[in-house]
């Protein structure tokens, strides 16, 4: 908070620095301008970046793909009765069938009680009552420390934290606290019905405290499941599994695909069942892993691949980042050889070193080449750098050019 | 009439300067009128630190700020009774939450590292335990008002030091618990969940 005081600030001067005709040519100080005269005119609106680096790509009738890949919805699942929804009503959807289902569910965050900044909780507190959708004080801290209360009473949390970014005051109370809880006591008390929720990733515009991928650094942490789906009908699905788990989830929507994404939803309620990646695309000479919004950028990818260099890929969406789906890669690595993994969150210590790290014990004789990861730079999430940050399909595809020929 | 519970958070004084986690809990319990009884429990030292060297105020019952406080004496045992029935009292009447400070003494250090003397003087605990030794102090209490003998109170002494041997001597005559129980209750799950060890050929079960 104090950083977007400070920012502000320095907007400010640079405003009354023009207005004294002090004005300093400063890099990317088009964007200034548009970002201080909000009234931009047609040639700096030019400037922004109009095309997001994928493209939301929906499953096949989940009907179909329950019966064919081997998703572990049971064979007979009906749809019921389904409605085009876009992410954020999907999650609207998973949190109203929770609430009806289970009377002890709560939920609570900055804003959550007019329908959230990202529309995720529209008319929820009408339909259920100020005592169970609630807003709280900004404390990320106090938010969670007093969701895990709640579930070690036994009653269902479901805990909002605005951005991804701001989990960090909380991830003392998360690994210290919601991690340990039944481990440290033996099993006579636990805070399982905790579920934390969160946007994530990238969006376009979201700079250095609305864009990140948080994780990794939760991956380190034995005691909670972290959860990333890519699609509405996914989150739904996803989002109600981590509510009915008896464990503390984490479920990160990526923010990007809250309006870019829609699909047929199913309006009754639904389990996709945790720790278990999904192949969404078989293939036989290369193994793609992704999560999240970069799955749909590893899908183009595959497809031009397949187009420009007759290589068929495997993609795999892991969906649960911990605990992982060890042996569904590790399968597709042994028939592939080749194994690409992406994600937006930095390089180094990214999550993919540990899926790397892993596949390469496991798989080490069946590897034809080193398993690339295709990741954001080692820096924090740029502002104006964002189109040259993020691992869009061209890098991933160079990488997979690269790994084809070693 | 229903019965309001009132709910009791400890913190030790060391504690209540982690920055944020005390205060915003403060913040959410007057905000919403919690029935919460804060409880501090302040023995003059964090760890080595001595709480005049780390509080910028030792005031502990004023830090709520908003929400009222008690100075309560932590080595009188009806009087930290009474304080908290007012306390509890206070909280089911829905006035919200409350704050006690009970001000004790630490005799041993804080671990078994630690000797207890680098950062203060041996006469300082002498003269707390004999000055201010709680169980002392209700001793002399009951033995003055002749609600018991001191006979009646050494049977006590003696049963309860065989309670303490007993319960020593059943935790190191216990056997060990097998190595599997280092992945138990990690996570809830069924069927057990594996989990890796150091290195890969090593897994355990997190059976919960």
């Amino acid at each position: 908070m104090a950083v977007v005081a400070a920012a502000a600030g320095w907007l400010l001067r640079l405003r009354a620095a023009g207005a004294e005709g002090h004005w300093r040519r400063l890099p990317g100080a088009g964007l200034a301008r548009g970002f201080l005269h909000p009234a931009a005119t047609v040639e700096d609106a030019a400037q922004r970046r109009q095309v997001a680096h994928f493209t939301f790509q929906p499953d096949p009738e989940p009907r179909e793909y329950a019966l064919e890949t081997q998703s572990p919805l049971p064979r007979n699942f009906e749809m019921g009765q389904t409605q085009k929804m876009n992410l954020f009503q999907s999650v609207t959807s998973a949190l109203d069938n929770s609430l009806a289902k289970d009377p002890t569910a709560v939920i609570f965050g900055e804003d959550v009680a007019f329908g959230g900044v990202f529309r995720c909780t529209v008319g929820l507190r009408d339909k259920y009552g100020k005592d169970r959708v609630f807003n709280t004080p900004l404390c990320e801290q106090g938010i969670v420390g007093f969701g895990i209360g709640i579930a070690v009473t036994g009653a269902t949390a479901i805990a909002e934290i605005q951005f991804a970014d701001y989990i960090f005051p909380a991830f003392d109370q998360i690994v210290n606290e919601a991690a340990k809880y039944r481990y440290r006591s033996g099993d006579l008390f636990n805070c399982g019905s905790l579920t934390i929720r969160s946007p994530w990733g990238c969006v376009g515009h979201g700079a250095l405290y609305h864009s990140q991928s948080p994780e990794a650094f939760f991956a380190h942490c034995p005691g909670i499941k972290v959860v990333i789906p890519r699609s509405p009908f996914q989150a739904k699905g996803l989002l109600l599994s981590c509510i009915e788990d008896k464990n503390p989830c984490i479920f990160f929507e990526p923010k990007i695909l809250y309006r870019a994404a829609a699909e047929e939803v199913p309006i009754e309620p639904y389990n996709i069942p945790l720790s278990q990646a999904e192949v969404i695309q078989e293939g036989s000479d290369v193994t793609l892993v992704a999560w999240g919004t970069q799955v749909h950028v590893i899908r183009e990818v595959a497809s031009m691949a397949k187009e420009k260099l007759g290589v068929s890929c495997e993609v795999i969406d892991l969906r649960t980042i911990i605990p992982w789906d060890v042996d569904t890669i590790c399968k597709s690595v042994i028939k592939t050889g080749r194994l690409l993994i992406s994600h937006e969150a930095p390089l180094t210590g990214g999550f993919a070193s540990e899926i790397s790290s892993t596949v390469q014990e496991e798989c080490f004789l069946n590897l034809e080449a080193p398993i690339s990861r295709v990741c954001g730079y080692d820096t924090p999430f740029p502002h104006i750098f964002e189109p040259f940050y993020i691992p869009d399909k061209w890098k991933c595809y160079d990488a997979l050019r690269k790994m084809i020929n070693y | 009439m229903r019965k309001m519970l009132a709910a009791v958070s400890r913190v030790l004084s060391g504690a209540s300067q982690k920055p944020g986690q005390i205060f915003e809990a403060y913040n959410m319990a007057a905000l919403w009128k919690l029935p919460c009884i804060f409880i501090c429990e302040n023995n003059r030292y964090g760890m080595g630190t001595s709480v005049e060297r780390a509080a910028a105020s030792t005031d502990y019952y004023k830090r709520g700020d908003f929400i009222p406080g008690l100075r309560v004496d932590g080595m009188d045992i009806l009087c930290v009774r009474e304080a908290t029935r007012f306390a509890a009292a206070y909280c089911r009447s829905g006035k919200g939450p409350i704050l006690m400070e009970l001000q004790t003494y630490r005799y041993h250090g804080h671990s078994m590292s630690d000797p207890g003397v680098s950062y203060r003087t041996r006469e300082e605990i002498q003269e707390v335990r004999s000055k201010s030794d709680p169980i002392m102090l209700l001793k002399d209490r009951m033995v003055n008002s002749n609600l018991a003998s001191v006979e009646e109170l050494k049977e006590i002494d003696v049963e309860v030091r065989k309670e303490i041997e007993d319960a020593a001597q059943f935790a190191t005559a216990d056997p060990e618990p097998p190595l599997e129980e280092l992945g138990y209750h990690i996570y809830s799950s069924d069927p057990p969940f594996e989990v890796r060890g150091a290195n890969q050929w090593i897994k355990f079960k997190s059976v919960s």
